[in-house]
């Protein structure tokens, strides 16, 4: 919120640019690996800044964000597969990004009255509600075993292996390297908006919810309203997540839309630090990419066993968790405002140390809480 | 972005009003008017229900009885965020500000006078750019006017006491109110605070004829500035008059300096 409107602009069409190119070089260097880590990333990046708006914004917890993940994963896999409508999967995944939101939108007499924890107990139910209905009903969900996901499709142009067969600068291009494109297209989406909902009239309201109900109410900010907004909102960026996810894993399986996929959801936006788009995508990277990297090097760190074998040590996964969840401690404790507050600290303390030799220049002292001023080195 | 309504604001009548909470009856058939374009102080001592009575002017807490009326227009069962898209605007006598900066704060203070939704927002439709530039403007205007100007994009949690008094203040501003609530403005200042305050409330009133409702305990303040004082205690009307007359009043005296009798030891 408090970002400048004008002032930073002049500099920041260069910086985008750059970092928009430097986005679009991995699927010509890196293999299927990192592009699938990259990809997840992104996914739970979009499911983060859409969470960081409730809980981080709006003051709202909510731990059913599984759930609308699930509702945009099957949603599209259902709407453009068979059995079910078998829709062009453009209009499916736009679709399924509605389902969300109305999903988000029943929950409304609930989401509009019910304040911040209790909020978050209140959504603990559907978590469960949407995993017994993605055991039970078979016919749309395929069951325990799930179902496998069409691949998008756009003016007949497949995000898959082949069809048709795609060579760009001597690189071949598989379902990764497409895939790649669409998630940072949808990314890109995803940090416009919630920027443009951030500095705009709603994120205000949003804020001033979470900062003083009575303040809110008196200067004319519709309590319920907003507050069924924001959960309305943060559903559909969640099912945006979902097809991203739905369309980089090509099977949706009931048990990955658990309650701890909610709470990793969670640790996200504490990592990053709340109500930030920037820390919301760093908290998603660390916590997508944090546990595929160890499965991956298991056999090369210590204390952690090879996935599969049952030597008894930690397996990759478990010891991924513990990891993130020593950083949620150390964040909560030294850096309150997460890896984003704690990288604008940084920067200003770079800054204040530059300009020591302009001495008529008297550098303001820069906005930080004194609880916390000292800059700390990086979480693990 | 010159919303002002050039007419006279409408009255604001306060008929009967009685709120209890439990056992204790916080406000008794109080009564009163504030005339279109007047200053109207309420006072009283501590716990006379004068900050309960402007939580029922802005539909934070609901009568048990009464009715108030803005206009033609009644506000006893409206929605607080209805009476303030109605024009009625006020402070709170704790500070109660955002987080973000002193332009943040002032921009909502703006929300009711702008339409920007949300997906306008999101997609940042240049209505929604065009909007939220205008309002910007005018909420510089307003921090200039009540002298806020070169703190318009400081955080408000770096401001002093006086000045975050005056961010409530000019967020109130900010609604483009015909009725302005103020729960003691100046308390906490000091001496050289208060007087810009009062010169600020002065000129208020001046260029934009506002009705002013106003809570206050600076006795000096209130007979300086008000038309009509309204004296309240234990939740019922004791005097009513003009400044000079309230001062004479005999059961004002002894509210505020007590007169040991048994009915005060028994309260």
């Amino acid at each position: 919120m408090s970002d400048r409107l004008p002032g930073a602009l002049t500099r920041r069409p260069a910086r985008i640019l750059l970092l928009a190119v430097a986005l679009c070089l991995p699927p010509f260097y890196l293999d299927a690996f990192w592009l699938r880590i990259g990809l997840f990333s992104m996914a739970a990046a979009i499911g983060a800044v859409g969470l960081s708006l409730l809980s981080g914004t709006a003051g709202q917890l909510s731990l059913g964000h599984a759930f609308f993940l699930a509702v945009g994963a099957y949603g599209y896999a259902y709407l453009a597969g068979e059995p079910g409508p078998g829709l062009p999967p453009v209009i499916a995944a736009v679709l399924a990004v509605l389902l969300a939101g109305a999903a988000g939108g029943l929950f409304s007499p609930v989401a509009g009255r019910v304040k911040g924890i209790y909020l978050g107990i209140a959504t603990l139910a559907l978590v469960f509600l949407g995993h017994h209905v993605l055991l039970t009903a078979d016919s749309v969900t395929g069951g325990f075993n799930g179902r496998s996901v069409p691949p998008l499709e756009l003016g007949g142009f497949a995000f898959a292996a082949s069809d048709p067969e795609l060579v760009v600068l001597g690189v071949p291009f598989g379902a990764e390297e497409r895939l790649w494109f669409l998630g940072l297209a949808l990314f890109a989406f995803t940090w416009f908006t919630a920027g443009g909902l951030l500095r705009g009239r709603p994120g205000r309201a949003l804020a001033a919810l979470r900062d003083s109900e009575t303040a809110a109410a008196v200067m004319g900010v519709d309590v319920a309203r907003h507050r069924s907004a924001a959960f309305v909102v943060s559903s559909m960026y969640a099912g945006l997540a979902g097809v991203l996810l739905a369309l980089a894993f090509r099977r949706v399986v009931p048990d990955y839309f658990s309650l701890a996929l909610s709470i990793d959801y969670l640790a996200m936006i504490v990592i990053g630090g709340l109500g930030s788009v920037a820390g919301a995508t760093a908290g998603a990277v660390f916590v997508t990419a944090l546990p595929l990297l160890m499965t991956r090097y298991a056999d090369q760190l210590p204390l952690v066993a090879a996935p599969g074998s049952t030597e008894g040590a930690v397996g990759p996964t478990e010891a991924a968790r513990y990891l993130y969840g020593a950083a949620i401690v150390l964040v909560l404790l030294y850096a309150p405002d997460g890896l984003h507050g704690l990288a604008r600290r940084v920067r200003e303390h770079l800054r204040r140390r530059r300009p020591r030799t302009p001495a008529t220049d008297p550098v303001p002292p820069p906005p930080q809480p004194a609880a916390a001023a000292r800059p700390k080195e990086h979480t693990p | 972005m010159n919303d002002r309504t050039p007419v006279a604001p409408p009255a604001l009548d306060v008929r009967d009003v009685t709120v209890r909470f439990a056992g204790l009856t916080a406000l008794d058939g109080v009564s009163f008017t504030a005339a279109p374009g007047s200053l109207h102080a309420l006072i009283g001592p501590n716990g006379a229900g004068k900050s309960t009575c402007f939580n029922v002017l802005s539909g934070l807490c609901r009568p048990d009885a009464g009715t108030v009326t803005l206009g033609d227009t009644e506000l006893t069962r409206l929605a607080p965020h209805r009476i303030a898209a109605l024009g009625v605007a006020r402070t709170f006598q704790n500070i109660v500000t955002t987080q973000g900066t002193v332009a943040d704060n002032l921009m909502l203070g703006r929300h009711a006078k702008s339409r920007a939704g949300y997906a306008a927002s999101a997609l940042r439709l240049p209505s929604a750019v065009r909007e939220q530039r205008a309002h910007l403007a005018r909420a510089r205007e307003i921090a200039e006017l009540t002298g806020l100007g070169h703190h318009f994009d400081s955080p408000v949690g770096l401001l002093s006491y006086g000045d975050r008094k005056r961010v409530e203040l000019a967020r109130a501003l900010c609604l483009e109110p015909r009725v302005l609530l103020l729960d003691e403005p100046v308390a906490g200042m000091n001496a050289a605070e208060r007087a810009r305050t009062a010169d600020v409330v002065r000129e208020l009133r001046a260029e934009l004829g506002l009705t002013i409702v106003l809570v206050e305990h600076d006795m000096g303040l209130v007979m300086r500035l008000a038309d009509d004082v309204t004296v309240l205690d234990f939740g019922r009307t004791i005097a009513h008059g003009t400044p000079d007359e309230v001062r004479q009043d005999p059961e004002v005296l002894r509210a505020y300096l007590g007169t040991g009798t048994q009915e005060e030891e028994a309260a």
